[in-house]
């Protein structure tokens, strides 16, 4: 159940995927200094060597920041629903680190557990996720510290781990196995702790500390203090592989528009803010705690697994120096 | 009247209530005849008429765009039109910048009595639109241009003693009660010292990139009691501003200004406030010769402007297609202070709230023009874009309009008049027809 595929073979599918219509998503430098998962216009641009944390996360291939869900077109005295479902293409992670596909295991439980939500599933059905084994990792990483690692097959239908030549490839999952010709005829199974170039890190804090203190000091202004240096904005939870709150809109004019969904982040002050005047989440402080308690108590407790695999984008991405490691460790350690 | 390949071109009339609508009034009543081409909408004057308007209008379909208003001195309000003249100069710059068409935008001023004026000018315009095809600019988006970025500026270390300074004032600001709060930089990011025993935490490294003027818009803070804030030479011409705007009273602030030798980012390349001019306290001696910029101010710009219109919409495409709404752009400068951003207004909706091109663009154009002749260019937004951004090049252009059409630049002097909201009979009306 496992192969090796030589740097070359890997990109040289990665390019007949693409010339087969598939969308393929990896890390790509857009320019100096930024890198981010996007969608490859060749298989050049494939970024696989070294370690790049991307600024964003792969859960854009099934919960995109904006999509439009159906239309309508409203005429006399009757309203028109208009079907937009087009055909998602099969769509292809890699390259991606284990922190996001293991978001995607996360996503799956909130957008099944009620009502299967049609519009995420189709994107999910039709996206395989090829992880590549972290061979490094920096300050804001704290996989270790979720009950993940820098080799976690969760969400991963396949894993490269990084060798002197090439990679050996390792199928999770059917789907996984499908996609590589080397490794047709394998069984395809979770193996268990692959070998990993990156020796898993020690953790940084107790995630089960951080989920009692956040409900035995829900009042407390550790929150209000440890918010004022927070400005307010939703890079954060945008660039989170787990994070998945939306909005919905109408977007038209009086005889036709489209209803989306977008992106909606806890830590705008309009998140819970009611028609009435009212916001239940009336200062930033109460806005952090929530972004705490959702990921360490909440989510854990509905579907029993935590809402944070530890990639640090929060961190990285915040302007102000916060994100869930620097509280988890101020609350774990303090 | 049809064409000869059949496109009738749509265009959007914004007029004034008291001339250019009287004026169509009386090409009307004349008989005069005018294409049907046009779509007239009726405000009460041009200095009311928001230039996001006129984006919907082109996001909506309109393949070219006229504002008409009263002639200099016929204001019914006697300045409206003052106005509305000083925010198309920037308008025109901004939209030019990312690569519009600017054949599809029209200004003039028609009176009640011109009649004839209204039937040439329409017929003009249609006739020029007809030739020019129609209008889609978000549509196009070509090969993607790149502008290259090699500000890179190596800048010296911060002196240790300067770290003492800034901790002793810290201290004994506290101390006396002088002061409920410093605002200052810390290891990680900014600090907020309320004890004088922990003035300690305050740093003052190559990482303290930060704006801090932004937390005194943010009531959490203003809960904390007076303020001390940490500024540099640039971050203190955002305290200029908002003082300008009566967002902050400068006796109800203690400034504690640092000397700077620069934060290795693009924007010290052309700095030329190394050391604050305003502050209460002063810390630091600076390094190097004071006001000696490496280049020109607005550098960055010449690349993006040496393009194609339709390479520089390229450009934009490319970037605002990474935009995420995030609104981190926002909620770091410290002269967006709106209780409720336009962005986050539904009834009615200027901007859609999706983050698609369409919706991207709207809100980029908004927040540049928001902050037409106020960005004082401390690059926060840039800085902390997740998306990478260059809101830098869209802020140069404002400001150097502003700084060679109104001898302007936001947070230098404080005496000096801003250029939306003043006006001079003397304004440039070149491209008003």
């Amino acid at each position: 159940m496992s192969a090796q595929i030589s740097r070359e073979d890997l990109r040289k599918l990665v390019a007949d995927w693409l010339a087969a219509g598939k969308k393929v998503f990896g890390p790509v430098r857009v320019k100096p200094g930024l890198e981010l998962y996007a969608p490859l216009a060749s298989a050049g641009d494939l970024l696989l060597d070294g370690w790049v944390r991307p600024a964003n996360s792969i859960k854009e291939l099934v919960f995109p920041r904006h999509e439009a869900l159906y239309g309508y077109r409203i005429s006399k005295n009757r309203v028109e629903l208009v079907d937009l479902a087009a055909e998602i293409p099969e769509q292809i992670a890699i390259g991606a680190h284990p922190c996001d596909a293991a978001a995607l295991t996360a996503l799956d439980k909130v957008f099944n557990w009620d009502s299967r939500d049609e519009f995420y599933n189709r994107r999910r059905a039709a996206t395989t996720v090829i992880t590549l084994a972290c061979a490094a990792h920096d300050d804001q990483c704290f996989c270790t510290s979720v009950g993940l690692g820098p080799a976690a097959e969760r969400g991963s239908d396949a894993i490269l781990f990084p060798t002197a030549g090439g990679y050996e490839l390792q199928a999770v999952s059917k789907r996984g196995q499908t996609l590589f010709p080397e490794l047709a005829g394998e069984d395809a199974s979770p193996t268990g702790a692959g070998a990993s170039a990156c020796q898993p890190f020690p953790a940084k804090f107790d995630p089960a500390r951080v989920a009692a203190f956040a409900k035995e000091h829900f009042e407390d202004p550790f929150w209000a203090g440890h918010a004022l240096a927070c400005v307010g904005c939703g890079a954060c939870a945008y660039t989170c592989p787990a994070c998945h709150c939306f909005d919905m809109v109408d977007e038209g004019n009086g005889r036709e528009g489209v209803r989306a969904r977008n992106w909606d982040a806890c830590q705008f002050n309009m998140f819970t803010l009611h028609a009435s005047g009212h916001n239940p989440r009336a200062n930033q402080g109460a806005r952090q705690r929530q972004r705490i308690y959702h990921k360490f108590v909440m989510y854990p407790e509905k579907f029993g697994q935590i809402l944070c695999t530890g990639c640090g984008n929060c961190a990285r991405n915040c302007p102000a120096g916060l994100g869930v490691l620097p509280v988890a460790m101020e609350i774990g350690n303090g | 009247m049809s064409g000869g390949n059949g496109f009738e071109p749509r265009i959007v009339a914004f007029v004034c209530n008291w001339c250019t609508y009287l004026g169509a009034d009386l090409a009307g009543t004349s008989r005069l005849e005018y294409p049907p081409n046009v779509r007239i909408l009726r405000l009460p004057c041009t200095g009311r008429i928001d230039t996001n308007l006129l984006v919907k209008a082109l996001e909506g379909g309109a393949d070219a765009v006229l504002v008409s208003g009263c002639h200099p001195g016929d204001c019914h309000y006697n300045a409206g039109n003052y106005h509305a003249r000083r925010r198309w100069m920037l308008f025109r710059e901004l939209l030019d910048a990312l690569g519009f068409d600017m054949r599809r935008l029209h200004f003039t001023w028609i009176s009640a009595a011109e009649g004839r004026k209204f039937q040439q000018t329409i017929t003009e315009i249609t006739e020029q639109t007809r030739a020019l095809g129609p209008y889609r600019p978000y549509e196009a988006a070509a090969a993607q241009a790149s502008i290259p970025s090699n500000l890179d500026r190596a800048c010296p270390a911060p002196a240790p003693q300067t770290e003492h300074e800034l901790r002793d004032v810290a201290r004994r600001l506290l101390a006396a009660g002088e002061v409920k709060v410093v605002i200052g930089y810390g290891a990680r990011g900014p600090v907020f010292i309320t004890k004088p025993e922990d003035a300690d935490q305050l740093v003052w490294n190559e990482g303290c990139h930060a704006n801090l003027t932004t937390y005194l818009k943010r009531k959490e803070v203003r809960a904390l009691g007076k303020p001390a804030i940490v500024v540099k030479g640039c971050d203190e011409r955002a305290l200029v501003v908002l003082e300008k705007e009566s967002q902050i009273r400068r006796e109800d602030l203690r400034v504690i200004g640092v000397a700077c030798d620069g934060m290795g980012q693009e924007k010290c390349v052309a700095c030329d406030v190394h050391q604050p001019r305003f502050a209460d306290d002063l810390v630091g001696r600076q390094a190097e010769a004071q006001n000696q910029p490496q280049t020109a101010r607005y550098a960055g710009l010449e690349a993006l402007l040496a393009k194609t219109p339709d390479e520089r919409l390229a450009f934009w495409s490319a970037e605002f297609d990474r935009c995420l709404k995030c609104y981190a752009c926002r909620q770091v400068c410290p002269l967006c202070y709106c209780e409720r951003c336009i962005a986050d207004k539904n009834r009615p909706q200027a901007i859609d709230a999706s983050p698609h091109r369409k919706g991207n663009f709207a809100w980029h154009i908004a927040r540049a023009m928001h902050l037409a002749g106020r960005c004082v260019g401390c690059d926060e937004c840039t800085r902390a874009c997740p998306a990478g951004i260059d809101l830098r090049l869209l802020n140069l252009t404002l400001a150097r309009a502003a700084e060679t059409q109104f001898a302007y630049r936001a947070g230098m002097d404080r005496m000096a008049d801003p250029p939306i909201g003043a006006y001079s009979l003397q304004d440039k009306e070149d491209f008003i027809g």
